[in-house]
This record gives structure tokens, C-alpha cells and sequence, in this order.
């Protein structure tokens, strides 16, 4: 790869209108390209120039501009704003704009650039919701509802079988005429059961995916072009297994082709699905620009792309949407925030879920928290009206149990905890008694790390301000986020505030009270931050269970058992903040999404 | 001249050298693992490590220098470790950004404020003088990221006359420049604030020398007594107060970058630091450290080149 991605793409586009082998004669490539050729005939006028090349029109585009401004310029009325709405595209985007009436829908996310366009190590907010807008799972999450499954590249959703040697089996059937994307070198193609297997072998494989251990004791086959079976070594229950080929993390399907063709670098900035947008042009560190795939199953979208730019200051973001020159923006996760904005004329404020679990965890490998009456007590302090009134109530809610009930089965309720005495009720009176006790009636003084990030930042200071009241005195370090989670990894806070949602109770559970998940020492060293160890029968139980309802009372127990032990310590969890232009309309009811942003589909509209 | 030239370039090789080596070890001392940043906090620790050896983070350190260095000297910035795509592609994208915009807010700061540094010091005590002393004041306390929203929200916002998102289309002339007036009055009238009052108190130093005098006994033109024999002999401390912009704007264009989310080096560097990407963010400020002492010599020879004493 020694061209920068934009041009990479623009020879892409040469490369696809003109067929397979870019020699212009490959007639084939036109064939099974055709269904693209409204797109093709648009790219034809990009022209391929290296850097120097760029920059130099870039010098003589600015030099002309200047001599227009002089002498034309003043004559002729410009509207700046509307070249800012329309030409911050580019040429290209402008001619397709022009050509249907969908319009580009303009995002603000609040991150620096990309991470990885690869779906299968995707996990930041920021590259989620891009790559959800690219890729299909063999089935999917209802946009704007959680709670529901429905086939995408399958057919239907599927019951297992068990088969002869006593194995369960999966068997989807795919749906036919799906097309993968054209890109580099690679026309577009008929997506079948070959590239699903390589897909999920590639998720499963821990050298090519970061959630390899989720597919664990899996294998995949084909038995035809468009029947591919999942076996599994050890059972899985529908809801833990659907989860796991929907649209979410390795779930997302990539074509094998393209895939191979751009290689596990190429994969990080070049994104190449079945999705209803395609992958266009990626500017470093300034946006990633998607177009409309006109071959979609479900239809060619509404929208003609998706201009997504990575804006990592709040007050870019909203000033872009109080001016019109964004249509969506990632918002701030605050009631006043959201109150000022929803004022705002022809600005809706969207509050959704999931929402990302607050807990604090406590090292039990670490006096003075080995000890459970330390634990207990600083249990009683914590009030979690107070961590609560940091971000209002429209944004957060009250969490008893380390799995969300509201989100999901296998959480408990307030008062199912309560009638375990696991409720953790503030009372600062039996926190100092159960501190005396445990032999600190002074208190005692620890440190930790908290990342700058408001979402830890404020949990940490307001815990620090609480705990201070009952002589516990922690002194905070502040760091970048990425060295937080270095160094929590490492083991070195005592207590641990992680924020977080997970698909499912038992990633929730075996990532945070798996023993095998235990920070530094673990097998799999993960986010066991509390180094807890007695619940491993429980969730291994649980996962292997068919009957949903003993499923849901083992990971009850499990979490009943933690809190009694008092590892953890829920807080709450907050939900997604976005604004829109009251233009945007997202084609569902959102209420809920898995990938944190409000999803964007073929059914998404923008009326200008 | 020439060797002039020559003396000056030549000292700043130990200079740059010096600071690139700086920058390296800096970077590195940062905590955080890029593998681990690279890959997502989901990774698992096998991957991690895979990784850090494909990028050659557990070489010893001295060996990741020497390779730092030679790949510097063949013009080789290296690839992003976060993307994988070629730093150098990433510089050549944003560096014309960063240029355009630095340049940009130069000529606003020495078109505007050299001419009314000349008008305040020429009026002295009037009205104008007043006004300009005070303006200039505001606009030195001003911070360039503050007086940067404040015209998103009166130009963006309110009247919505300019963008104030990205860097505009290289295919549409009229839209980049459009897109570079607001950060560029962002950056160049803080400039024009410091150039305005350096420009009158270097002019009044000078109106008031005999030679002055005796230019306007010899009956020449008012204008000519300004530009011919007040104004160049006041321009020396203008050309470095000038050097010292440049290089004070590229530092500043950072900010200014992020708040308008336009596209450039500085908007790099924040993004390669957040994401830990030792190779981009190692790139773009040894790019900077070339600009600051490329411009830094650039001055130094001007200065030579204006009062020949310097050149001694």
C-alpha cells in the first residue's frame, strides 16, 4: 500500500469502471459491476494523482481562487454556507448529490480519527457505527430495538439441531442475489456460504480478531452456496448464541475476497461489506466518506452517503449543528447539555439506550480491600444519588446488579437485591462503624488512576468526595484514557471504575468475575479487576444452558454472590446522547442501539 | 551572504538533530501500549503482543533509535501504527492545510497590521491612535481558540455567512477559501494586535531621528518620508517579530485546527497523540521542529539581509 488511502480509493474507482484487472477490457467486470454503473460512471472523472500532485493543485486551486475572488468574485453573489453544506464533498460526491435527491448526511463523531475499520477489531463508538453501516451480520439487532432479532444475510432465524455425536448445530440459509462490494481489483460478486465460513474462521482466528474467544469451540462448513452450519463443541443457548452471528463485533460478515485482496492493513481504512453504504474516500484525521450502495438487498438507500468526520471538541460539534453544516452530532452526556440544545430551534436531542454500566470494582488482592468489611463500608458511603445527580436523570439510571436489568435478562432488580441485603443502601453511620471494625477507625488513604475522560473523571472525583466524609482518603492521578487502561490492566488501582456495556450477562460476568479473566494472572487475562474467583461454576454453568429460566437463576446467583462478597459495586448506567437536525429522519423508532450510535440505514432520510 | 547562509544553516543540524532525538525519547516515555491502543482495549494479550513485534516495539530501544534515524535520513516517516497507512501520505494530506492556513494568518497580520501600526504611530494621540492602541490590547488578551468560537458563533452560526467545519474542496477554489477566512482571521488577528503595536513604537522611534527631519527639509513627499526613511529602518524588529509569528502560528494553528475541525498537522498531532501512534506522532513533530527552525533561519537570514552589520 504506498498511496494514501484517498487516492488508493480513487484508483479503486478506476480500477471498478473499468473491470477486474484494471486493463479496460475486461468485460466482466462490467457485467457484474452493472448494477453499480449510475456510481461508475461518476467515479470515471476522479483522476489518480499521487501526493506531490496534490498538493500542487491544491497551491494552484488556491492561486486561481485568490485571482477569481479579485476580479470575479466581488461581481457574483457567493454563499458560502451553501458551498460548505454542498461542496465539503468532493466532486464526485457533488455529482452524485445532484443526481438523486437523498442528500449526504453530514456526522459529527467526537473521536480523533479512526481506530480500525476492520469489524472484527472494531470497538470504539467512533468506528462501530461506521462499520455497521457497512457490513450485515447473518442476523442483526432491529435498528432502534435491542431486544429483538431479525435474519440479515440469513433467511430466518434458526433453532439448533443436535448432531450424531452429540454436538448442537446451527444451520442458516442465506439469502440469495446479496452482493459484496466492489473494490480494489475485486468487482462485485454474489456473496455465498464461502465467504460467510471465511468470515466467521477469520472472527474466530485470535491472530486476525479481537473476539476470537467468543466463537471458541466453534466450527464452521458449508453444504452449499447458501447453507452454512455452525457446530459447537459445547451448547449454547439462543440467547447467547444469536448475539454472536449478529451484527456486533466478529458477528459482522466480510466478504473473502476483498478481505484478501486488501489485507489486514488495507482492512483497517478500507472497509468492504454488503451493507447499504459503501466505503468512498477516507481523509487522516478529518472524516471517512461513504456513498450509497445501489445494489443493497433491501433496496438502494435514501440517503446518497454518509460524510462522517471525526471532531473531537464538543463545541466544533454542536456550533457545526446549530449552523447547519452537520445533521448529526455525538452529544454530551449531561441534562443541562441536553436541555440547552433541545431549545434550539430545528435541533432534537436524541436519549437512548443501551446504556454503559458504571461499577466500581475492588481489588480483593490488595489491602486494605482483601478485607470485606473495608469493602462493606465503603459500600455504605457511596451514594449513587450522588454519582447520579453528575449527569441528571434523563441521561442516567440507578444499576443494582452488575448485568443491567433494564437491557437484559439476567439482571436484578432493586428489590430482588434488597431481599438479599445487596442493595447497597447509603449509610454513612454503618460504613464508619464497619471501618472501626475492621481496624481503621481513622480511615486510611489509597491512590488511583482515573482517565480524563468525564465519564471516569467525575465518577472518581465524586467518589473521592464521598469517601473523604468517612476519613478515607484517595488521591487521584489523572491520565489520558489509554494509559488508564494500560495501567488498570496492570493491576495497579486498588479499585477499579469500569464503564462498559456488554451483549450479553455472560460476557458481563466472564470478563469482570470469570477467574480466568483475572488482570495479570488470569489464563486469559481480561477485566476480572476485582481478581474474584467464586462464581467460575456458575457462569460456565450458565452458558451451557439450554433452559433459558435456569440460564437467567444462574447468573443470578452468580452476581447475588459477588455483591454478598462485595467485588463490585453497580452504580449506573447512562445512555447515548446525540443531537440531529429535525430534517433527519432515522427510518425507526430508537430506543435502543448495540452499537451506541442511532443507526443509520437504507431506511435514514434527510429533507433539505 | 552566502557564507552567512551557509553558517546558519549549518548550525541548525546539531539543532534539529537534538530535537529529533528528544522526540523520540520523549514519545516513548509516555505510558500507554500503541498495540494495545492499535488493536482496542478487547484485544487479547497474544494479538498485543503479535503486534508490538510486527511493529518492532520490543526491540531494545537503542536499535528502535538507529532505525528511527536512518529511516529519517532516507525520508522514510514510517507507517501509522494505529491505520497502517504511510505517515508520509498523512503529512502530504494536512501539511498543505496546515500551510495555507499559517500563511494566510501571516499576510492578514503583516497587510493589516503593518499599515496600521504606521497610521497610529503617524497619528499619534488621535482618535485613530486611541481606538488602535486599545483594539490591540483586546486582541493580544484575546486567545486564539476563544476568538475562534466566538466568530464560528457570529459568522457559522448567527449570520451563517462562512463555514466553519473542515478545510473545503481543492476542486472548488472559492470553498477552500471560503473555508480558510475565519480560522485565518482566528490566528492572523492576534497577530495584527502584537504587529500594529510593534510597528508604531519601532515608527516612533524613528520620526522623530534628524535624518527624518532633514528628509522633510529637503521638502519630500510626506509619504515618502514614511515609506523611504522611517518605515525601512523600523522594519527590523518587524522581521523578527515576524519570524517569531510564523513560528508562534504554527504552534497555534493546532488549536485553531481543532476548533474549526480543519484538517492539518496540528489536528494530526492531537489525534496521533490520543491514539498513541508513535510513528505519526513522532512524524509530525519532527515536521514541526523542521518548520520552526526552517523558519527560524529563514528570519535570521532576512535580518542578515536587511541590516548588513548582522552578517559581521
Amino acid at each position: 500500500m504506498e498511496v494514501v488511502a484517498a487516492r488508493r480509493s480513487s484508483d479503486a474507482r478506476r480500477m471498478w469502471a473499468r473491470g477486474t484487472d484494471g486493463s479496460g477490457a475486461a468485460a466482466g467486470g462490467f457485467v457484474q459491476a452493472a448494477q453499480f454503473c449510475e456510481l461508475e460512471c461518476e467515479y470515471c472523472v476522479v483522476s489518480p494523482v499521487g501526493w506531490p500532485q496534490d498538493a500542487a493543485v491544491r497551491l494552484i486551486s488556491y492561486l486561481t481562487g485568490m485571482l477569481g475572488l479579485l476580479f470575479a468574485g466581488a461581481c457574483v453573489p457567493v454563499n458560502p454556507l451553501a458551498i460548505a453544506s454542498e461542496g465539503s464533498t468532493t466532486v464526485t460526491s457533488q455529482t452524485i448529490t445532484a443526481s438523486t435527491s437523498g442528500g449526504v448526511l453530514r456526522v459529527g463523531q467526537a473521536a480523533a480519527d479512526l481506530g480500525t475499520l476492520d469489524p472484527h477489531y472494531a470497538s470504539g463508538t467512533q468506528d462501530r457505527a461506521l462499520v455497521d453501516m457497512v457490513f450485515n451480520g447473518l442476523l442483526r439487532y432491529k435498528p432502534g430495538d435491542v431486544t429483538t432479532f431479525e435474519p440479515d444475510l440469513a433467511t430466518s432465524l434458526p433453532n439448533f439441531t443436535t448432531t450424531a455425536d452429540g454436538k448442537q448445530a446451527w444451520t442458516f440459509n442465506l439469502r440469495k442475489g446479496v452482493m459484496c462490494q466492489p473494490t480494489d481489483g475485486v468487482p462485485a460478486y454474489e456473496l455465498t456460504s464461502d465467504d460467510v465460513v471465511y468470515s466467521l474462521q477469520k472472527a474466530a482466528n485470535k491472530t486476525t480478531s479481537a473476539y476470537s474467544s467468543d466463537y471458541a469451540g466453534m466450527t464452521f462448513s458449508s453444504s452449499d452456496q447458501y447453507t452454512v452450519t455452525i457446530t459447537l463443541d459445547t451448547p449454547l443457548s439462543t440467547a447467547l448464541f444469536y448475539p454472536r452471528v449478529a451484527n456486533y463485533s466478529g458477528g459482522y460478515i466480510m466478504c473473502a475476497r476483498p478481505a484478501q485482496k486488501l489485507g489486514s492493513d488495507g482492512l483497517k481504512t478500507h472497509p468492504v461489506g454488503t451493507g447499504p453504504f459503501m466505503f468512498k474516500d477516507y481523509s487522516p484525521g478529518e472524516k471517512v466518506d461513504l456513498v450509497a450502495n445501489p445494489a443493497y438487498f433491501r433496496g438502494r438507500p435514501q440517503l446518497d452517503g454518509i460524510e462522517y468526520r471525526y471532531m473531537a471538541d464538543l463545541n466544533s460539534r454542536e456550533l457545526g449543528l446549530r449552523s447547519g453544516q452537520l445533521d448529526l452530532i455525538y452529544g454530551q452526556q449531561d441534562d443541562t447539555w441536553i436541555d440547552q440544545l433541545a431549545g434550539a430551534p430545528n435541533i432534537k436531542v436524541d436519549v437512548f439506550g443501551v446504556g454503559e454500566v458504571s461499577t466500581i470494582y475492588f481489588n480483593t488482592a490488595k489491602p486494605p480491600f482483601d478485607n470485606l468489611q473495608v469493602r462493606q463500608a465503603v459500600a455504605s458511603a457511596l451514594n449513587r444519588d450522588e454519582f447520579l445527580a453528575l449527569y441528571g436523570n434523563k441521561v442516567a439510571q440507578k444499576v443494582f446488579s452488575p448485568v443491567p436489568q433494564q437491557f437484559m435478562s439476567g439482571g436484578l432488580t432493586q428489590q430482588e437485591l434488597a431481599a438479599n441485603f445487596v442493595d447497597f443502601q447509603y449509610d454513612p453511620a454503618r460504613a464508619q462503624q464497619l471501618l472501626a471494625d475492621a481496624g481503621f477507625p481513622n480511615g486510611f488513604e489509597f491512590s488511583a488512576v482515573t482517565s480524563e475522560m468525564p465519564a471516569y473523571r467525575v465518577i472518581y472525583e465524586s467518589m473521592q468526595s464521598q469517601l473523604a466524609r468517612i476519613g478515607i482518603r484517595m488521591n487521584l492521578s489523572v491520565v489520558d484514557h489509554a494509559t488508564m487502561h494500560d495501567q488498570i490492566r496492570k493491576d495497579v488501582n486498588p479499585l477499579v471504575v469500569y464503564v462498559a456495556f456488554r451483549p450479553t450477562p455472560d460476557a458481563y460476568l466472564t470478563q469482570f468475575f470469570h477467574s480466568d479473566a483475572i488482570v495479570v494472572t488470569g489464563k486469559n487475562p481480561n477485566t476480572n479487576f476485582a481478581h474474584y474467583d467464586r462464581v467460575d461454576s456458575e457462569i460456565d454453568g450458565a452458558r451451557g444452558e439450554a433452559d433459558p429460566v435456569a440460564q437467567t437463576n444462574l447468573w443470578k446467583e452468580a452476581q447475588l454472590r459477588a455483591l454478598e462478597d462485595v467485588v463490585a459495586y453497580p452504580i449506573q448506567y447512562t445512555n447515548q446522547v446525540y443531537a440531529r437536525s429535525t430534517n433527519v429522519d432515522y427510518g425507526h423508532d430508537l430506543t435502543s442501539a448495540i452499537q451506541l450510535y442511532p443507526v443509520i440505514d437504507e431506511r435514514t432520510t434527510i429533507s433539505k | 551572504m552566502l557564507r552567512f547562509v551557509g553558517q546558519r544553516f549549518a548550525l541548525s543540524v546539531p539543532v534539529v538533530l537534538s530535537v529529533v532525538s528528544l522526540i523520540f525519547f520523549a514519545i516513548r516515555v509516555l505510558p500507554g501500549d500503541p498495540a494495545q491502543a492499535a488493536l482496542g482495549e478487547n484485544a487479547s494479550r497474544s494479538a498485543v503482543e503479535a503486534l508490538r513485534t510486527r511493529l518492532g516495539l520490543d526491540a531494545p530501544l537503542p536499535y528502535q533509535y538507529a532505525r528511527f534515524l536512518a529511516d529519517l535520513v532516507h525520508g522514510d516517516l514510517g507507517r501509522s501504527m494505529i491505520t497502517s497507512t504511510p505517515v508520509s501520505d498523512q503529512v502530504a494530506y494536512n501539511l498543505p492545510f496546515t500551510l495555507e492556513l499559517t500563511i494566510f494568518a501571516l499576510a492578514i497580520g503583516v497587510v493589516v497590521g503593518i499599515p496600521l501600526g504606521v497610521v497610529t504611530a503617524m497619528r499619534r494621540n488621535s482618535l485613530a491612535d486611541v481606538f488602535g492602541r486599545i483594539a490591540s490590547l483586546a486582541g493580544l488578551c484575546v486567545p486564539a481558540f476563544f476568538l475562534g468560537i466566538l466568530l464560528i458563533l457570529l459568522f457559522g452560526v448567527q449570520l451563517k455567512l462562512l463555514p466553519t467545519i473542515g478545510g473545503g474542496s481543492a476542486d472548488a477554489p472559492a470553498d477552500m477559501l471560503a473555508h480558510l477566512v475565519l480560522p485565518g482571521l482566528t490566528l492572523g488577528l492576534v497577530m495584527v494586535a502584537s504587529m500594529t503595536r510593534l510597528t508604531r513604537a519601532a515608527m516612533l522611534n524613528v520620526i522623530g531621528q534628524e535624518y527624518v527631519r532633514t528628509a522633510r527639509a529637503k521638502g519630500m513627499r510626506e509619504h515618502a518620508v514614511v515609506i523611504v526613511h522611517a518605515l525601512r529602518p523600523a522594519l527590523l524588529p518587524i522581521v523578527s517579530l515576524t519570524g517569531v509569528w510564523a513560528v508562534a502560528m504554527v504552534g497555534d494553528s493546532v488549536t485553531t485546527e481543532v476548533v474549526f475541525s480543519r484538517p492539518g498537522l496540528g489536528k494530526m498531532m492531537v489525534g496521533a497523540m490520543l491514539q498513541r501512534d508513535y510513528t505519526s506522532l513522532q512524524s509530525v513533530m519532527v515536521i514541526y521542529t523542521l518548520f520552526v527552525v526552517g523558519l527560524n533561519l529563514v528570519t535570521e537570514i532576512a535580518y542578515g539581509w536587511v541590516d548588513p552589520r548582522v552578517r559581521g
